[in-house]
Formats: structure tokens, sequence, C-alpha cells
């Protein structure tokens, strides 16, 4: 939609607003984490701390395991945006390239999957992680996630878009498939990859509720459930504490969105508009 | 022998048939040109060549072989896409070579033959580029260089020009012809542009609504269309096609009787109804006229002009070519023809009857 340069203001304060209203909790939590426990219960909402202190990052990087949860936690998000991204662009390609029975159903049903709540299908998933011996390994938290039905589609999308006479060129050319996929088909859809990983990437980083059914002892807990320890009886009201590790939990995947949100952005706008 | 037979070949979208009954003989080393209008079947034809559309029906014969379940890639052979088809994220060395590489050719020899390649066609220096940062006939010239590098027995072009402006075409048109002598390729070229397809081929076929109409050379399919649709398809302007009778053992067109030499009379001999083709160009002026009729309109061709003119007699429009650089005509003019340049078609089936000093065949399908 393009708007005329005289009436743009309106909707760039009604922009900014809601961008504020995203921004407040993380602003909340940077402040919150550079506070002493008396600013935090005395000046709750004021965001900018009187006294700047780095105590509470301090203490968390003294006192907790810091290093191991985060190897947990990148251990398990790069195993699942591995994972999905493979499988999406093997599922993806299939879906373009090859006929076999039944496709357009399979596909459609695949399309289903994007409206069953994650809760739903929770349980079953625990019960076969826990006949398969899986609780309280990553590979138990891993597992259920290997593939992604949102990934298949976008992966589909992009390999839609393709010039068809590219690919026959290829098969011309005596190309296997293998190669028409690795040569041809994936430099060409690259961004779409990298912003699919990423999106990936950062929902399994911040993912808490199955690493929670999952994950029991703390050794194996992943950044997320560390986070957790702080707001709950246990940590007590630690609130300093906690905005540190909030900070550094969602530092990681913020950085990368930042580094990449190009690529998200065209990637999620193509599969929207041309799709 | 690398030649290429259709033997019946059908081909159908469900119940949508595309390509009639197609029995076709492309000679080894020959240059052989697929003209029709757009959706004809002409580049469906050329992509069953290919493999990338499978034959319902038939038989598809190369070097002797039935290839109609031969994968594309198990075919040898090097095919120019209408886009080009160049790899957005491959340099040109890259795009040339990317076949090459994949039949694990010797490197040593990869060089060689792509070398030799962009230096027939004017490509040296721009090996590094990418394919967006060359012009349209640059890419043309590309595409066209992937495929001489393969040295294949079969070269495929689907309307490989369409994307040029006239001049380049003309340009690329002499380029064609020169790599096709190179190493001479069976080569089919699919184009609905009837200058290509005269000036490129060495025989040309032409199709309509999925049927061949005729196969020949270019001189014949101009001089001695097989049919009405090849007649008013082949020519800018097309033939002048006159609706005539027979009476009283006279022709008479357009209501008039037209002096006709006795063996046309004995060959049109039993047609009660027929087409009389002249092409404009070889109308001329007379003071002894076979037509007559009125100028309606005028419209100025460069080198000529095409004088639009409605006969006397029953309102038919004839077209004449005139020379540029003689005075305009109007108001009532007088035409004649030579009988050597005539073509008389059937009335309801639109063929060609013959022509009495010319023995011609016609390959309809």
């Amino acid at each position: 939609m393009r708007i005329s340069s005289n009436r743009e203001w309106h909707w760039h304060l009604l922009l900014l607003f809601a961008v504020l209203i995203q921004l407040w909790p993380l602003l909340f939590m940077f402040s919150t984490s550079f506070k002493t426990m008396d600013q935090i219960f005395t000046s709750t909402l004021n965001p900018i701390p009187t006294i700047f202190v780095l105590d509470n990052y301090f203490y968390v990087l003294k006192n907790l395991p810091l290093t191991q949860y985060i190897l947990n936690t990148l251990l398990i998000a790069s195993g699942i945006t591995v994972a999905k991204i493979i499988t999406s662009i093997l599922a993806g390609f299939a879906f373009v390239y090859y006929e076999f029975p039944h496709k357009e159903k399979i596909f459609n049903t695949l399309l289903l999957t994007f409206f069953i709540p994650i809760t739903v299908v929770m349980i079953p998933n625990y019960l076969l992680v826990s006949k398969l011996g899986l609780l309280n390994t990553p590979w138990g938290v891993m597992l259920p996630q290997l593939a992604d039905g949102m990934g298949i589609f976008l992966m589909r999308q992009s390999m839609r878009n393709i010039p068809k006479p590219l690919l026959e060129a290829g098969r011309l050319e005596n190309a296997s498939a293998w190669v028409i996929l690795t040569r041809i088909i994936l430099p060409l859809i690259k961004p779409a990859v990298i912003a699919m990983g990423i999106v990936f990437f950062i929902n399994a980083w911040n993912d808490y509720f199955w690493p929670l059914l999952i994950l029991h002892d703390k050794p194996t807990y992943t950044l997320p459930l560390a986070l957790q320890m702080f707001i709950s009886a246990e940590g007590g009201s630690e609130w300093g504490i906690a905005m540190a590790v909030a900070m550094l939990t969602c530092l990681p995947p913020l950085v990368l969105y930042l580094a990449c949100q190009r690529f998200i952005i065209n990637t999620f706008m193509q599969s929207g508009v041309k799709g | 022998m690398n030649g290429i037979i259709f033997e019946n070949v059908c081909k159908s979208y469900g119940e949508t048939k595309v390509v009639h009954n197609l029995n076709l003989t492309v000679q080894e080393g020959e240059r052989l040109i697929l003209l029709g209008p757009s959706g004809c079947g002409k580049t469906t034809t050329l992509r069953m060549v290919a493999g990338l559309e499978k034959i319902t029906t038939g038989t598809l014969r190369m070097g002797g072989q039935i290839m109609n379940a031969v994968e594309p890639g198990a075919r040898n052979i090097a095919m120019v896409f209408q886009n080009y088809a160049l790899y957005p994220h491959m340099t040109i060395w890259e795009n040339i070579t990317f076949g090459l590489v994949i039949q694990k050719i010797p490197k040593e020899e990869i060089k060689i033959r792509t070398k030799k390649a962009l230096d027939i066609l004017n490509l040296s220096g721009y090996e590094q580029r990418k394919p967006h940062e060359l012009s349209g006939g640059q890419k043309q010239r590309v595409a066209l260089c992937r495929s001489l590098v393969k040295q294949a027995p079969y070269f495929l072009l689907d309307e490989p020009l369409s994307n040029l402006d006239a001049q380049l075409r003309l340009q690329a048109r002499n380029e064609l012809v020169k790599i096709h002598e190179l190493y001479h390729p069976t080569l089919i070229y699919v184009t609905h542009d009837q200058i290509e397809a005269m000036t490129v081929g060495q025989r040309i076929a032409i199709i309509n609504k999925g049927l061949l109409q005729q196969l020949d050379t270019p001189d014949m399919i101009y001089q001695r269309p097989a049919n009405t649709f090849v007649a008013s398809f082949i020519g800018s302007p097309p033939m002048n096609l006159l609706e005539g009778h027979m009476k009283d053992g006279g022709l008479w067109i357009a209501g008039n009787p037209i002096d006709a030499p006795p063996q046309w009379k004995a060959l049109l001999a039993g047609h009660q109804q027929l087409w009389l083709g002249i092409r404009p160009e070889q109308c001329y002026l007379s003071a002894t006229p076979l037509l007559s009729g009125l100028v309606e309109s005028v419209e100025y061709l460069g080198s000529q002009r095409c004088i639009h003119i409605r006969l006397h007699s029953d309102g038919q429009q004839l077209l004449y070519m005139l020379p540029a650089d003689q005075p305009i005509p109007s108001g009532t003019i007088g035409l004649s023809f030579s009988w050597q340049h005539v073509n008389v078609f059937d009335y309801h089936e639109g063929t060609n009857i013959g022509n009495p000093k010319i023995l011609f065949h016609t390959h309809a399908c």
C-alpha cells in the first residue's frame, strides 16, 4: 500500500506505539538487569537505573553453570534446525518435482498440521519419547521436531518460483536429481533457506514447554529452563539475576535476527505474495 | 545415422490433443524448422524430442533407436531455450562448462572446447561475468555457446531469437547458420517467425492445430503452398485467395471469365468451385487486365507499397505490391498475373490442386 506523504505521520505514530508495546518488556528486562534489589522495588517502572551495577551479571557468570546451559541449548537448537532444514528441502523438492500418488492430499494434510495446537501433540509425543527411553536427554527434545510443516511449505513455494527451463537444462545435461538440487536449486533459494533456518533456530532456542517436559535434571537444562529457576519458588525473588539470565538467553537469537532480517522479511513476503 | 523420425506420434493432455499423428523425418545434419502460429504444437513436438514431454502414442526414433522411454540426459541433445535458461548464480564460464563437468570430460578438453566456442561467438572476456551483467544478445550467445561445447549430434532451439531486437536477430540468424555448418548437427528450430524460418531452414515443417500441413524447402513452401492455410500463413502480405468456379469448360474468377491456358483448364476440369492463389508481388499493372478493381488504400512498407484493391465484379479484396519508386495508382486499375505463379486450391478441402508445369509433392500428415 502506498500512502501519500502528508498522511504518513499518522501511520508512523501508530507503528511507533506498536513497536513500543512490543519493546517495553525487553527494555524493562534490560534496565532491571542493571539495577540493585533496592532500585527494583523502589523504582520498578523507571527504565533508567539510578545506580548502574553489573553485579547481577557477575553473579550469574560466577554461580551458574552458564556454559553448560548454553551448550545444551546450542546442541538442541542446532540439531533441530539442521534436521528441519534437511527434511524441509527434501520434502519440498519431492512435492515440486516428483509425481506420486495422492501428492496433493498429502500436501494438504501437511498444511493441516499448522492448525493443530502444540499442546495437543505434547502428550502422545511425551509417551513416545518416554517409551524410547529418551527422557532427560537432548535427543528426546529433538526427536519430535525433526520435520516442520511450515518449512516444507516455504521450501515448496520457493522452489516453485524457479523457472522450469533452468531445471530442464540440467536434466538435458544428464544431471542427477541430487546435482540439480544441490548445484541449481539450493544456490537459487539460499536466502530462503537461511531465513527459514534462523526462524527454526530462534524458535528452538526459545522453546520452553517441551524441554520442560523432557528435561528433569539441572545439568541437562536449556537456557529458558535455567531462567525459570529464578522466577520460581526455587529462585525466590532474585529479579535482577533473573533478568540478567533472561538478557543472556535472548541475546543470541536477537543478534541473529538483526543480522539476517533482510532474508527473513524477503522470504516470508515472497511466500505470502507469490505463493 | 543421426536422423530423427516421428512415426504416428500423438501428444495429448487429458482430452486435449496437441499433436495429431505426426509423421516426419529429419535427415542427419539437416536444419529443419518447425513453423506455425502460437499454440500449434511446435514447441511440444520439440520437447518430445528432448524427452521433456512424454509421447502419448507413436514412436520417436533418433539415430535408429526408439527413444520414447529414454531420459532427456541420455539422448545426447543440446538445447537452447526461449529464455536461455542460464543459471543466474553461476558465471558465464560455469554456465557453459556445467554440462561438461557433469559428464566428467577431462579438464583440459573442457578448457579447449569452451575457449574455442567463446571465440566463435565473440564472448571472450566475459567468462567471469554473471548472466545478469549481460545484454539480451550476449545471453543468447552464451546459451548457444553452452550448446555448442556439448558437440551433441542433435541441436534443438526453441524460439531462441524471440527476445532479441530486429538488428540482433539478423546477426544471430547468421551466427546460427555458421555454427550449424561447423559440425552439422541435426538441428530442429522452433519459431513462429516466417523470416527466421525462411533464412535459417533447409526445410520447413508447417504445423497448424497439431497437424503437419507441409514439409518442404522454403522456396517450395513459398511458391507452392500445400493448402490455403500455408498460402495465407507464409508471406507478408499473404497470398491473395480469390474465389472462382468452372463454368462451361472455362474459369471464372470474381464473376469474370478468365482466359486460362488450356493445360490449366484441363487440370481444373471437374472442380466446380476453387480458390485461385496469387502472391501480391506477382500481380502487375496491365492494359489488358485479367482483373480490375478500385484502389481502396495504400500501405507504405519501405521498398514497396501494398495496394488494397476492391474488385469491381464481386467485391473481393486483392493485394498488390508496387515498388515504392513508382507512382501511386488511384481510381480503377487493371491487373494481370503470370500463370506460372498461380496456385489453385480445392474449394472445400483447401488443398493445392497442382500445377500443370511443375510436379510437386506435398507431405500432408
